[in-house]
């Protein structure tokens, strides 16, 4: 690939590539610890500081970051998990914020120049993803039962010859669903932040200095995107998550 | 031959797409101007609607991407 002719070697992929930071090896199991890893820590540790800071000094009258992140919970709470799931989606109002606010905080990470994008790989977002699928089944089961669960997968009262049509159809929508979870968050973030990589390359490949603005802009304009996009993949994994659980805890769909 | 798929691919993707998520926000902009009370919980529904069809976009991109850099 790269057809950079002339230019510098311009390959918006390098910057995706996982590098070992520290190497721990552990019974042919390779636990090192790469840069999403590292990235990954670095959100949780800026999550988890900044909740226990504002939570440590409550005020009465809230200003600055108090108020930002009680807007933030609030808006979590009852726009996203109480509008979605109900009165029942209090016991799953921690799962889903924590989400939230990993995966944008992840992404928003991602944009300062020089970090690394933990979301932009799919090994992130697909253990997420799994993650999130096995707290829905999980859910659903505990809820109606085994048995109950798997029936209220298929719609009721259809008729029987039917069924052997449908059931495989919607084993493949209940597998599709965190496939595509994975691959949305994955695929936004890699294809965003390649596109301000790709402009950042036109200013090389140009080779004019009249031409530079031209793509400058177009960084500008798609880095002020991105923190939107970022936000938003966020909102987006998150509301999924809670009209999964949705689907799983209430009757018929 | 394979680069080749990929932007043919990868075009035909974002058309439908685009011409999907403009569907899906152009009715919700209608509905949102007629009830604007219900503003809030369209927003909600629309963003889902727009995950699902964006994700057959990125299907499309995963795809090209292989497609570029997993030569066969």
């Amino acid at each position: 690939m790269a057809e950079a002719s002339g230019g510098g070697a311009m390959d918006p992929l390098k910057n995706f590539e996982i590098h070992p930071i520290v190497e721990i090896q552990l019974g042919g199991l390779d636990l090192s610890i790469t840069q999403p890893v590292l990235w990954m820590m670095i959100a949780v540790a800026v999550v988890f500081c900044t909740l226990t800071f504002v939570a440590a000094t409550l005020k009465r009258s809230p200003k600055g970051l108090q108020n930002f992140i009680e807007m933030t919970v609030d808006f979590l709470r009852k726009d996203l998990v109480h509008a979605v799931i109900g009165e029942e989606g209090k016991a799953w109002f921690p799962f889903i914020a924590t989400l939230f606010l990993f995966i944008a905080t992840c992404n928003l990470l991602g944009l300062i120049p020089g970090s690394f994008t933990a979301t932009s790989n799919i090994n992130v977002t697909a253990s997420l993803a799994l993650m999130v699928f096995v707290f829905v089944q999980f859910a659903g089961i505990k809820k109606k039962g085994l048995v109950g669960y798997a029936k209220g997968l298929v719609p009721s009262g259809i008729p029987k010859p039917i069924l052997v049509i449908m059931i495989p159809i919607e084993i493949v929508s209940l597998l599709v669903k965190p496939f595509s979870l994975a691959v949305r968050l994955f695929a936004n973030m890699l294809a965003g932040h390649m596109v301000i990589y790709v402009f950042l390359g036109m200013i090389i490949l140009f080779k004019s200095v009249i031409l530079t603005p031209l793509p400058f802009v177009g960084v500008v304009i798609m880095y002020a995107f991105e923190i939107f996009v970022a936000l938003i993949q966020a909102y987006i994994f998150a509301v999924l998550t809670a009209s999964y659980l949705s689907d799983a805890l209430h009757e018929g769909h | 031959m394979g680069l080749l798929g990929a932007a043919i691919g990868i075009g035909l993707a974002a058309l439908g797409t685009g011409i999907g998520i403009g569907i899906l926000v152009g009715k919700t902009v209608e509905s949102m101007a007629r009830q604007p009370e219900m503003a809030g919980e369209l927003r909600t529904t629309m963003f889902i609607g727009v995950a699902f069809v964006e994700a057959l976009a990125l299907y499309a991109l995963v795809v090209s991407l292989l497609l570029i850099f997993v030569k066969g």
